[in-house]
């Protein structure tokens, strides 16, 4: 395998001075992967995205352990703009398209003059044809699905290298959410882009993912290629409904008193 | 039983305490001694100067009510003091006794601000400070207009003897200090327990988040003119003392940098705070003539022109912007990280925020 | 005929206020309430600037210029910025403190002097009524009318007008996707700070400057206000009904009540429609 794009190398961060939202979390995204983190709320996910895609620093939030490298160069604390030059790119889970401009301008955004009726632009409404019959619309006016197929567009007209997708499925329904998994798959085949999701939605994203963390209370607990976290009973107990027995209480999950543990 | 560490509340009791530490209680009975002293330790011009900062505490914290608890800017301040004094001279041109008058100037205020906040606090902040700026414009114009209609003096302005409060004339600055003393702390007192109170809690609602208020039943429109009405109540109570005190009333004194000031002295004092507001008062009321005391080692050909009271006004716009760059939370904030390096000595991690209010 | 021009005089000077405090706010929801003051700087420096080399107007303009765009940037780079994240009244309280130490450079530098700015001021026309038309009446409506046109093609045509619109509405976003927030703002402000100076230089040609003009400010704001914070063809349309009422005040009630009509127009926005004649609504919220 190649060397690895993304490194992750013991990552803690640090709420307030106070509360520790991730700790000694360390992941690898290689070329050309497709690499899904699930978890529940709370479990350090978004906060992980956020350390990776350089939000941290606007609030009181610090990295206070571990290092962040990108294609060998640490990356940490560097600010969203220079990130997003380097080639990572990221669509957030809230706020992902601007909703007074139209379709197209959203599009256009970062799309200098010349090449607007070029082959980038064509490429969008080829994976989005949705997209090319809505131009003219006014981003804010459109379905949670539609916007969402917007802000991938608008993210792929950023040339990215790796792409980080912050909650694709919030709000969506699963016909659209398998839609665009497979969308995205085609991007990972056709463009060959590396893409990093986080989901709470563990069946959609291991549908289409290589490899996958799963974490839990600020910790990865579990990492390995799709397969092997398919067929290991704890996650298809709590992410993937495989359950025997009547549902467990959030409490159980929370507090790990489960029978058989993570390292077994 | 073994007391939590100096950064942990435990109850709400203890969180409502307005002296949580021993040493706090201490240290008022403290201040309050050595504030009985200046009058016979000090020369007139000192006990001016303090009256003068007593009579900014008195009208800035009820300003404090609205700007940090409500959250709402104000710029009328000033009218309401000139409405406070212009009531004063008119009642006492009808013989009005003081007692009286005090009071009267604090229902003209209240009134005046009822009119004005309730069309204005239906909508957010910046309405309010549009509406009172228009506010201060016209209650200007209304008491230039009456007092050029009156006749003033050679000098400008309309002179008021001195009031005689329940037979006693308090003529002396001395003996204003005093009274001024007791009627700053008596308005201290009375706005910290209205901020440790119900109505307090639904003002620190709605400064923190006023949808988030409203879902929870407060009404937000009716706090909000509490706040307004409140501070412009004592707001005219302090300009109708001030009239009493300077014995002149002249409409030119309530410019609309008179108002900012008053923002000044609670942006450098600290948003939100009582004690912060004193610091500010205190900071701004002294800061003119601490321009001036400089000025004095700079050479003569500075001094004319106007350019102190140049330097003057810029200092107040400089000191705004230096602290809210800074120090947004103002002068108190500095004070508290002392008391609480002070306290929490030898540890050294910094508290959560929210522990500390 | 007459009287129209001289509408249109006044609410070109308005025109140019309320464009750049439109544009301020556009870009970050601050009002700026040191604008007038900073036009009136503008116009006492490019008189001082004229006193020091007469006869050079472009030295005037150019130096004029540079102090705008510099100003502009030095205000948001330096002040502006530091104030993301803080409630909104802090930002406007700052505008504010910045109004106070303008205002008091003109009493430091130039102490307190009523100037007026002498341009070769030629007559262009005579208007039924007697008024007179010159050159700088002239220019005052030129500049306000190409200034507009200027902003309208900037924002409909041009990318960085796109990119303004979007970080207008999304900053986090357009951070994202590779837009200089930084740079945008700055940019906001240079044109917000030059739009004030122009106005005050093309104002002082035509009236006093003194401390008390900063008053023109005021006027720029209700101007603002009347046609919607957040819309340019709004504030157009709200200076010329600003300068209309100020004009038909001073001719048909009382020209000592005409300072008061700012006011009166605010009050009365302020309760029938707040956010303006073209103002979205939500934005009234976000304020």
């Amino acid at each position: 395998m190649s060397e690895p794009l993304l490194v992750v190398e013991q990552l803690e961060v640090i709420y307030n001075k106070v509360a520790t939202a991730i700790q000694g979390v360390s992941l690898e995204v290689h070329r050309h992967e497709i690499v899904a983190v699930v978890g529940t709320n709370g479990a350090g996910k978004t906060t992980t995205m956020r350390a990776i895609s350089g939000f941290l620093p606007a609030e009181d939030v610090e990295i206070t352990d571990g290092t962040i490298t990108y294609e060998g160069k640490r990356i940490d604390g560097h600010p969203p703009f220079e990130l997003s030059r380097d080639g990572i790119v990221l669509v957030p889970e809230r706020n992902k398209v601007f909703e007074t401009l139209t379709v197209e301008e959203n599009l256009l955004f970062n799309l200098p003059m010349r090449q607007r009726s070029g082959g980038n632009m064509a490429q969008v409404y080829d994976y989005f044809p949705q997209l090319a019959e809505r131009r003219s619309q006014v981003a804010g006016y459109m379905s949670g699905g539609e916007k969402q197929m917007l802000a991938i567009g608008m993210a792929l007209l950023c040339k990215p290298d790796m792409l980080l997708i912050d909650e694709l499925s919030l709000g969506l329904a699963p016909i659209i959410i398998e839609h665009l998994m497979e969308t995205l798959k085609r991007m990972n085949d056709e463009l060959g882009l590396t893409i990093l999701l986080v989901e709470q939605n563990a069946m959609a994203a291991f549908a289409i993912a290589n490899s996958g963390y799963v974490m839990e209370g600020g910790r990865v607990v579990y990492s390995g290629k799709v397969a092997d976290l398919l067929a290991h009973q704890d996650i298809q107990e709590f992410y993937l409904g495989g359950a025997d027995r009547a549902s467990r209480s959030y409490r159980t999950v929370k507090q790990y008193s489960r029978k058989r543990r993570w390292w077994g | 039983m073994t007391r939590p560490g100096p950064f942990l509340r435990t109850s709400y009791l203890e969180s409502n305490e307005v002296l949580p530490r021993p040493y706090h209680k201490v240290l008022v009975i403290i201040i309050v001694l050595m504030l009985l002293l200046p009058p016979m330790l000090m020369s007139n011009f000192y006990v001016h100067l303090l009256n003068t900062v007593l009579l900014a505490v008195i009208a800035v914290v009820g300003l404090n009510l609205l700007t940090g608890y409500c959250g709402q800017i104000s710029l009328g301040h000033a009218a309401f003091l000139a409405i406070g004094a212009f009531t004063t001279v008119i009642l006492t041109r009808m013989e009005v006794p003081f007692v009286v008058v005090i009071p009267a100037a604090g229902m003209v205020g209240a009134a005046l601000g009822l009119a004005v906040g309730l069309p204005s606090l239906r909508f957010r902040g910046i309405y309010l400070a549009i509406s009172t700026l228009a506010m201060h414009y016209a209650v200007v114009y209304v008491v230039t207009t009456y007092q050029s209609s009156i006749g003033s003096s050679a000098s400008g302005g309309v002179y008021l003897t001195d009031p005689s409060f329940f037979g006693y004339e308090l003529s002396d600055d001395r003996a204003w200090y005093y009274f001024l003393l007791v009627a700053a702390a008596l308005t201290v007192i009375f706005v910290i327990n209205l901020s440790r109170s119900r109505v307090g809690r639904a003002w620190m609602a709605i400064r923190d988040r006023d949808i988030a208020a409203a879902a929870l039943g407060i009404n937000v429109l009716h706090f909000k003119l509490l706040a307004f009405v409140t501070s412009s109540t004592l707001a005219s109570i302090a300009g109708s003392l001030a009239a009493y005190y300077q014995n002149v009333v002249t409409s030119e004194a309530y410019t609309l940098e008179l108002a900012v000031a008053y923002l000044a002295m609670i942006i450098v004092g600290g948003i939100g705070s009582v004690l912060g507001a004193i610091f500010g008062a205190i900071f701004i009321t002294l800061l003119p003539y601490g321009v001036d005391f400089l000025f004095e080692f700079a050479p003569n050909s500075w001094r004319f022109g106007g350019r102190t009271f140049g330097v003057q006004q810029g200092m107040i716009g400089v000191f705004i912007i230096l602290f809210l760059l800074f120090e947004p939370k103002g002068l108190v904030e500095m004070w508290r990280r002392i008391e609480t390096y002070f306290e929490r000595w030898p540890f050294r991690y910094r508290p959560l925020e929210q522990t500390r209010r | 005929m007459g009287p129209i021009v001289t509408v249109m005089i006044l609410a070109s000077t308005y025109a140019l206020l309320a464009a750049g405090i439109v544009i301020v706010y556009k870009a970050s929801r601050v009002i700026n309430f040191a604008h007038g003051e900073i036009a009136v700087v503008g116009g006492y420096l490019f008189y001082s600037i004229g006193m020091f080399a007469p006869g050079s107007l472009w030295l005037a303009i150019g130096g004029t210029m540079v102090f705008a765009i510099v100003t502009g940037v030095a205000i948001y780079l330096v002040l502006m910025r530091r104030l993301i994240g803080e409630p909104f009244y802090v930002a406007i309280l700052v505008t504010v403190g910045i109004a106070i130490l303008f205002k008091a450079a003109i009493i430091i530098v130039w102490r307190a002097e009523r100037v007026t700015i002498n341009v070769a001021d030629q007559i262009v026309a005579i208007l039924p009524g007697g008024a007179k038309f010159s050159t700088v009446d002239l220019a005052t409506i030129m500049a306000a009318v190409l200034f507009y046109i200027g902003l309208f093609a900037f924002f409909r045509f041009t990318q960085l007008g796109l990119q303004f619109r979007g970080m207008a509405e999304n900053p986090l976003l357009a951070s994202q996707r590779r837009v200089s927030v930084n740079a945008i703002m700055a940019l906001a402000w240079s044109i917000a700070v030059f739009a004030a100076c122009l106005s005050g230089v093309l104002y002082g040609g035509r009236a006093l400057l003194s401390p008390g003009s900063v008053a023109i400010g005021l006027s720029g704001l209700t101007a603002a206000l009347v046609g919607g914070l957040d819309s340019l063809r709004g504030a157009a349309l709200g200076a010329i009904v600003v300068a209309l009422a100020e004009y038909s005040t001073i001719r048909l009630i009382d020209p000592v009540l005409s300072e008061a009509v700012p006011f009166i127009l605010l009050l009365t926005v302020m309760n029938v429609r707040p956010w303006g004649l073209f103002g979205t609504r939500e934005e009234l919220d976000r304020v």
